[in-house]
């Protein structure tokens, strides 16, 4: 039988309880309303720069800072570095200004411009992101943190979609695409400044570093460093040189690979979507609960009264707030089971290759330089197994 | 494994004793070797073991306390002290009178102006009119789930763990030896407390609620589970935002499921 230790119970060394513990008020970097600066002529192809989108990275958390079940908001994130990147893609795409556009897994030397982010704050309401752009030369284009904020207006009807008010995705409008537009703004004003011809010189280097990436030992010597760092031509092969025309070939191959990848983050996208902005909207309904429920604690007063009623009462609003807290962590596992699939078909598109999409572009990388060099003869060890 | 050990240590009955006990060790050191290389779980520890509070549980009304009748065992026994020390010469100078009770109403508070025993007792009672209780536990958390009131969980480590804070209040926990605390501060100093502990056999699960107002004597409350079988879910269901619960018979895959939408 139990023998039951219970000692008169004596309370356990508390924090007191502060008043609202209001999360610190970080400044944050707001664009306002931006539109997106579209041009109807394109630049002439030679000046054409091809960007990569990589997958964005997360602020990483200090240790302590982590509760409970963090874990599920830790992994919309985690999800969100992925489709992200994808709506940064659709901006730069609707401005008209830049070649193709894609979104990439890892940096890759096949193209002009590459654009990294961390994503430092995402909910319904505030979106934070940390934006660094960088050219083949090793020129930063951009680096500075860009925030918007959303309200619940942005956050159509149809976002709370049933069975009979399905979601209208063509119509709809990203509540943060400020964001957007000001980071393509950006990259189109260091452009203009840089000017025509260092966009061309620009292509060469790309052209020279992938070449460098296929075939160190015979493209390497070709590109050198000047007095800032940048990377510049030095000698350039012949046009009708054969092996120039094979690392072409092999550019066209990759790109082709990089544009089915592409694709896949489209794909990606459009399917959870619709689940995403549900999710946001939970979000800021959540916010906005917090925020309402913050003021009446400040609009209580329960120093006066002990009786029965102000005892359940406090003891009410405590559980009603840790329930709700609850269900949206529910929600947000719930949102995570519903991309699961998305995610699974993803990881599962490269027929041959396998891992996750980015083991599936490191290995095809690694099989154009091999094909390359059995192309050419440099024929390695690895090949030859 | 393990059996076929015994059974060859049983084969060696005529063999000496000292000879017998040779090789018996000399097969358990093989088979425990033969473990380590099997692909089991590694330990953790790090973290502490605990009791096993997992399962389901159903109130046991005879053996929990009735709350009148605990809040009149309270008044009684505040009474008789209060007796007491009228009684002996001297006892109340210099100290704060203890409650007198007039009946089992009314009564002054137990210090300054926490709130009384009885409103104490029945917000105790309040809080505890859940007859049925849903135990998860794992190596690193425990989770209890009650109908009407927010899950509490805890991890299994061995310091006190914040688990939620707003200004509604704060919840911590803690370990005491095998004892699980929980501890729920809300404004205006009142505490409420559920101490958990469960009997070794893992069949008798006991809940002490103890409710302090401004630091004076709480309301203690206790209550008794038992342990019961509860019938097995015939479906088994996914959470999904858009769709909201996703089941299928048990035993389905459910990734199958959220594919075929």
């Amino acid at each position: 039988m139990l023998v039951l230790p219970l000692l008169t119970a004596c309370a356990l060394a508390l924090p007191e309880l502060k008043p609202a513990p209001i999360p610190l008020e970080r400044p944050l970097n707001l664009v306002g309303d931006v539109n997106l600066a579209q041009t109807v002529q394109a630049p002439p192809e030679s000046a054409l720069i091809e960007i990569g989108v990589q997958v964005f990275g997360t602020a990483q958390k200090k240790e302590g800072e982590y509760k409970i079940g963090d874990w599920v908001f830790d992994e919309i994130i985690q999800k969100e570095t992925q489709f992200l990147p994808h709506l940064l893609k659709n901006t730069l795409v609707a401005s008209n200004q830049w070649g193709a556009i894609r979104v990439i897994p890892e940096r890759d030397p096949s193209l002009d411009l590459i654009v990294e982010g961390q994503i430092i704050q995402s909910d319904g309401e505030t979106l934070e992101l940390q934006i660094r752009a960088i050219d083949s030369s090793g020129r930063e284009w951009l680096n500075r943190t860009y925030a918007d904020q959303s309200i619940q207006e942005e956050y159509p009807e149809s976002t709370r979609f049933t069975l009979e008010n399905t979601f209208d995705a063509i119509n709809f409008v990203d509540p943060f695409q400020d964001i957007y537009n000001r980071i393509a703004n950006d990259l189109v004003a260091v452009s203009i400044r840089l000017g025509e011809q260092t966009l061309v010189d620009l292509n060469l280097v790309t052209d020279m570093l992938y070449a460098s990436d296929l075939s160190p030992d015979t493209f390497s010597g070709s590109i050198i460093k000047n007095e800032d760092g940048l990377l510049l031509v030095d000698t350039l092969p012949s046009l009708d040189d054969p092996m120039m025309a094979r690392v072409a070939d092999m550019k066209y191959r990759h790109h082709l690979f990089i544009d089915t990848v592409d694709e896949y983050y489209q794909t990606l996208y459009d399917d959870i979507q619709p689940a995403y902005v549900l999710w946001r909207r939970y979000s800021i309904d959540q916010i906005s609960e917090i925020e309402t429920s913050r003021q009446e604690a400040g609009r209580s007063d329960y120093g006066g009264s002990s009786g029965f009623l102000s005892l359940s009462q406090r003891y009410d609003r405590f559980k009603w707030s840790k329930i709700f807290e609850r269900e949206f962590s529910d929600l947000a596992a719930g949102f995570n089971n519903e991309l699961a699939p998305a995610f699974l078909e993803l990881n599962s598109q490269v027929h041959g290759l396998t891992g996750t999409m980015e083991q599936q572009y490191r290995e095809w990388r690694g099989i154009l330089r091999r094909i390359f060099e059995l192309e050419n003869g440099e024929i390695t060890p690895d090949v030859t197994e | 494994m393990l059996i076929k050990v015994v059974n060859g240590a049983q084969k060696l009955g005529r063999v000496p004793n000292s000879l017998a006990s040779i090789v018996t060790a000399l097969c358990l050191t093989l088979s425990i070797s033969a473990f380590s290389q099997d692909s089991l779980p590694q330990l953790d520890l790090n973290l502490p073991l605990r009791l096993d509070f997992s399962g389901s549980w159903e109130k046991d009304f005879r053996r929990s306390d009735n709350w009148e009748d605990e809040l009149s065992r309270t008044l009684r026994i505040r009474q008789e002290s209060a007796t007491r020390q009228q009684s002996s010469p001297g006892s109340s100078r210099g100290r704060s009178a203890l409650p007198i009770s007039i009946g089992n109403v009314n009564l002054p508070r137990s210090r300054g102006r926490g709130a009384n025993i009885v409103d104490l007792a029945r917000l105790a009672e309040y809080i505890s009119r859940n007859s049925v209780i849903d135990i998860i536990q794992t190596r690193d958390e425990i989770s209890i789930q009650r109908n009407g009131e927010a899950t509490l969980i805890c991890g299994v480590e061995y310091k006190m763990q914040q688990i939620f804070a707003n200004e509604h209040g704060i919840e911590v926990c803690a370990w005491e030896g095998q004892q699980l605390v929980f501890q729920i501060t809300l404004p205006d100093d009142l505490i409420i407390m559920h101490r958990f502990t469960v009997s070794s056999n893992q069949l008798v699960l006991n809940i002490l609620t103890s409710i302090f107002s401004k630091g004076g004597e709480p309301f203690n409350l206790i209550q008794a589970f038992n342990k019961y079988e509860a019938p097995r879910d015939e479906f088994s269901c996914i959470q999904t935002l858009s769709r909201g619960q996703v089941c299928s018979q048990a035993g389905t895959d459910l990734s199958t499921v959220l594919d075929d939408f």
